[in-house]
């Protein structure tokens, strides 16, 4: 039953991976990683799923929001783009400081916003793929 | 207040639907507010205008793209103004009635009002591309308006047949518009047209830009050979064809015309375009309105008649042809607009359009035969009506022409007066046999359903106030015809317009007409029969379908020979393309060959080596092993080398990036292959993997040129500075990362847009195997390589 080592595998790793998706989108402007590469994880991590768990299981947990999920990254992204159209341009940067507690200053721009639209629309589209592939085929030996 | 009008009528589109109109017998009155507000507001503009003020907003919209919405009321905005808002507003009465609690009352106000913030838009516009966005409105809403009925096959393509023909239009328009912007340097109308003509006419490129903006005009104002759009746009409701496609939005080419016209009239090429395809049209569409049963026909062919009239007068560059134009324009709107609403009615009542079975509604509708009376004796042109005037003014036009000394003078007039004799033929067809005559000529349709007064209301004030104005021009002249006909002139006019001249020529002309146009209303009988004789096939309809069944096979064709084959084929074709392009490029120039100097005096590193050598075994293992399983993963292999390559030149959001990829594409290719059935791999035979072999050594020369290329040259040494230097700037330290989402943020976006459609797409196929039954691996395979195999047959 290699599925039960898998199961495990993915009870520690999903989260991690994750975790790690997220630190991807915040850091992903100053250090490796972003929008894109934040999407491949996430994607990875339901493949994870997929595989321990089923397709099955997946798809109940997320297959209705997948589709929307693209069409709400792609809106976020244009919103963002026309965040900056008051500044004079469309897709300007725009930046706000947020004073955190303990004189750490968060810096959240239009970019950010543009970086998670991307995520959305990457991680949607490669596990929608990942999901429609892995069904069993009718008639197949599964 | 000019915005604020637009922005009022945009809003009550939407809101008009919330409101379910269905549910009031009167919402038509309801709905015909926001209208008649810019109505009465335009109507305070007429003494102002009239004495020459404008009236100009500016709206900022992009400061970095110059663009700005440009808004100016002057005489020809105002009075195109005043017919949009003031016919929309009779529509908008009697679309309350006509629909009488249908559900779809809500949606059609909703697509009304938005053609009409388009439309008046449209004509107050200062901005070239703000134009073109208001035209592209109309056209949208005048498709969804004419596939109203989306269960009516003939509707939708009447509907996608208008579209395609505007559409393709205004795309050759707005190539036009960016030349004639380029040309002037200016994308603001008023600022265009107050350059010397001289500045358009001596441009090198004056003649294709005339052509593209003429051809534009021209598909919008349905002109011959466009005209047949207009008629299969009759599907749509009624009150729509009433207004968008008899009243407003077909004359959106002539208002184009009539506003370029002080910079063009002098041409040439102008003038001669303008008037043979204006002269064609008004008789052709005449010609034909005669033989047409259906009251909707009629009066579409004798609208792409009279639209053929406007456009040929504004081939002229006098006076009384401008004047002549707007008298034509506010004449048509006002007579057509009601001939429209009343075989409306009459369809409504009795249930059908079809002229032999109609007979005798005067007694049963007394309001209504008023109502055509009135309309149709000002379309047949017959004294003291508004068609009478506009009539006399256009045939005045060819008789200063001929008097001129022309010989082709005397030819237009006698083409004019032919048109009009038709004109008074088919009216006098109109009026007589549904309202007067005794009996039809087939089963006569019995009046089952009489129209409230209130429904034939918006009929008698339309055609009321085109009654009224022949007999108040001296209050109306200054401010509705001269301002407009001096815009058009672009110089100032002066009028003084009567009823009666005198037995002068002209009117003799116009007896001449109407003798001829009751001669042929007595003998219609056997002209109908005789044009009925003529070839049906011969029509625009025809040939334009025949033109898009021919794209359609042609896209059928390139398809099949570039992607038909199996999937080796159609990855050469498009690798063997880019390297050609490249070798072309390469050995057209000449130098570039040479520029491909290899260092061989630098020494690859260790790790460089063995990551190489690593990568060519994984790869000649892939295209030599057996087991498919065994090729992804060795191919996994090429990746991970690559990946490893990345790493040593320090480019970590590459080499993460390549490994998550590598990793995906690996159990996508796995999960893709689990679902073909395992099959025999056969041995490829020695030509073919020979004629691979060829491929991929060129291809791979490919890549190695453009790689050592992108090396050698730095093409655009200066952006890689800006982009370091300005990564702090742009708020981040990963300088790829800025580069995505902030310095090339668009191409990004453009990059998620396309990916969301492939995702849509993809998902749509992958479904779609599902629906197919599962093939049995022991009969023959059928596709080969190059055998074709066109979808159809799958």
């Amino acid at each position: 039953m290699p599925e039960r080592y898998l199961a495990l595998l993915d009870r520690i790793l999903t989260p991690v991976l994750f975790l790690l998706a997220v630190v991807f989108l915040i850091v992903g402007h100053n250090e490796p990683g972003g929008g894109f590469a934040a999407g491949l994880v996430v994607a990875t991590a339901f493949l994870m799923q997929i595989l321990a768990r089923g397709d099955d299981f997946v798809r109940k947990l997320i297959g209705t929001y997948l589709q929307p999920a693209m069409g709400v990254g792609l809106v976020i992204a244009i919103f963002s783009a026309i965040l900056s159209l008051p500044e004079g341009a469309f897709l300007l940067g725009v930046w706000w400081k947020i004073p955190l507690p303990g004189g750490a200053v968060l810096e959240i721009g239009s970019p950010t916003l543009f970086d998670i639209g991307v995520f959305l629309v990457v991680s949607a589209f490669v596990t929608s793929y990942l999901l429609e592939l892995s069904r069993p085929a009718r008639g197949s030996r599964r | 207040m000019l915005i604020t009008l637009l922005a009022l009528l945009a809003v009550s589109a939407p809101t008009l639907w919330l409101l379910k109109p269905q549910r009031w017998r009167h919402a038509g009155w309801l709905a015909a507010l926001p209208p008649l507000v810019v109505t009465a507001w335009l109507l305070t503009q007429l003494g102002p205008v009239g004495q020459g003020a404008v009236i100009r907003e500016h709206y900022v919209w992009s400061e970095a793209f110059g663009l700005a919405l440009d808004l100016r009321l002057d005489g020809l905005s105002l009075f195109f103004g005043l017919i949009v808002a003031g016919i929309g507003a009779a529509i908008a009465v009697y679309a309350g009635y006509y629909f009488e609690k249908k559900t779809t009352l809500g949606y059609f106000y909703a697509l009304l009002f938005l053609f009409m913030t388009s439309m008046l838009g449209l004509v107050w516009a200062d901005n070239l591309l703000a134009l073109f966005v208001f035209w592209e409105g109309t056209s949208i809403t005048s498709y969804l308006l004419i596939s109203f009925k989306l269960s009516d096959q003939k509707a939708l393509e009447g509907a996608r047949r208008a579209l395609i023909v505007t559409g393709m239009g205004a795309l050759a328009m707005l190539g036009g518009f960016v030349l004639l912007g380029q040309i002037g340097g200016s994308y603001t109308i008023s600022a265009l047209l107050a350059l010397p003509p001289a500045t358009f006419t001596s441009h090198a490129l004056f003649a294709p830009m005339l052509i593209l903006i003429l051809l534009g005009a021209l598909t919008k104002s349905a002109q011959f050979p466009f005209h047949f759009w207009l008629p299969g746009a009759m599907s749509a409701p009624t009150p729509a064809s009433a207004y968008l496609h008899s009243a407003t939005m077909v004359k959106a080419g002539v208002y184009l015309l009539a506003r370029l016209h002080p910079a063009f009239a002098e041409s040439p090429l102008w003038f001669w375009t303008l008037l043979v395809v204006g002269g064609i049209t008004m008789l052709m569409g005449a010609l034909i309105a005669l033989r047409q049963v259906d009251l909707k026909a009629i009066l579409a062919y004798a609208t792409v008649s009279q639209l053929g009239v406007l456009v040929m007068l504004l081939a002229f560059n006098s006076q009384t042809a401008a004047v002549a134009l707007v008298l034509g324009i506010l004449a048509h709107a006002l007579y057509k607009g009601p001939l429209f609403l009343i075989a409306g009615i009459i369809d409504h009542a009795t249930g059908t359009r079809d002229i032999r079975h109609l007979a005798g509604l005067a007694k049963a509708m007394p309001l209504l035969a008023a109502g055509v009376l009135l309309a149709g004796l000002s379309m047949a042109g017959i004294a003291p009506t508004f068609g009478f005037l506009a009539k006399e003014t256009l045939l005045e036009v060819f008789f200063y022409w001929m008097e001129s000394g022309d010989p082709l003078g005397l030819v237009g007039l006698i083409a004019s007066a032919l048109a009009g004799a038709l004109f008074v033929a088919y009216s006098l067809v109109l009026i007589w046999e549904p309202f007067f005559r005794r009996a039809a000529p087939q089963k006569q349709a019995a009046v089952q359903h009489p129209p409230s007064a209130l429904f034939v209301l918006p009929v008698l004030l339309l055609a009321g106030v085109g009654t009224a104005i022949p007999f108040m021009l001296g209050i109306v002249e200054q401010g509705l015809f001269a301002a407009p006909a001096s815009a058009v002139l672009g110089a100032p006019v002066t009028l003084h317009l009567s009823l009666w001249h005198g037995w002068t020529p002209v009117f003799l002309t116009s007896l001449l007409a109407i003798a001829l146009g009751l001669l042929v209303f007595w003998l219609r009988q056997p002209v109908r029969a005789a044009f009925a004789q003529a070839p049906k096939k011969l029509n625009g309809t025809g040939i334009f379908d025949g033109l898009v069944n021919g794209l359609y096979t042609v896209a059928d064709w390139s398809t099949r020979s570039v992607q038909g084959a199996t999937l080796p084929t159609q990855v050469s074709v498009i690798l063997l393309a880019a390297t050609g392009f490249l070798l072309y490029a390469g050995l057209s120039s000449g130098t570039l060959l040479a520029e491909l100097g290899i260092n061989w005096a630098a020494r690859p590193t260790f790790y460089e080596v063995v990551l190489a050598a690593l990568a060519v075994v994984a790869a000649l293992i892939t295209v030599r092993i057996q087991s498919r399983l065994s090729a992804i993963i060795s191919l996994g292999m090429v990746g991970a080398s690559v990946m490893l390559i990345y790493v040593f030149f320090s480019a970590p959001d590459l080499a993460l990036t390549q490994f998550l990829i590598e990793v995906l594409t690996l159990v996508l290719l796995v999960l893709v292959f689990f679902r073909i059935p395992p099959q025999e791999v056969q041995p490829i035979p020695k030509r073919i993997s020979l004629r691979h072999l060829l491929i991929s050594l060129l291809v791979a020369g490919w890549g190695f040129g453009m790689a050592l290329l992108a090396a050698q040259r730095p093409f655009f040494a200066t952006i890689s500075d800006y982009f370091s230097l300005n990564v702090l700037a742009a708020h981040g330290g990963n300088i790829v990362n800025v580069i995505l989402v902030d310095f090339r943020a668009m191409d990004t976006l453009g990059e998620i847009s396309v990916m969301v459609v492939a995702a849509l797409g993809g998902y749509a196929l992958l479904r779609a195997s599902r629906l197919r039954p599962v093939q049995d691996p022991s009969q023959p395979t059928p596709p080969k390589a190059r055998s074709r195999r066109g979808d159809k047959n799958a």
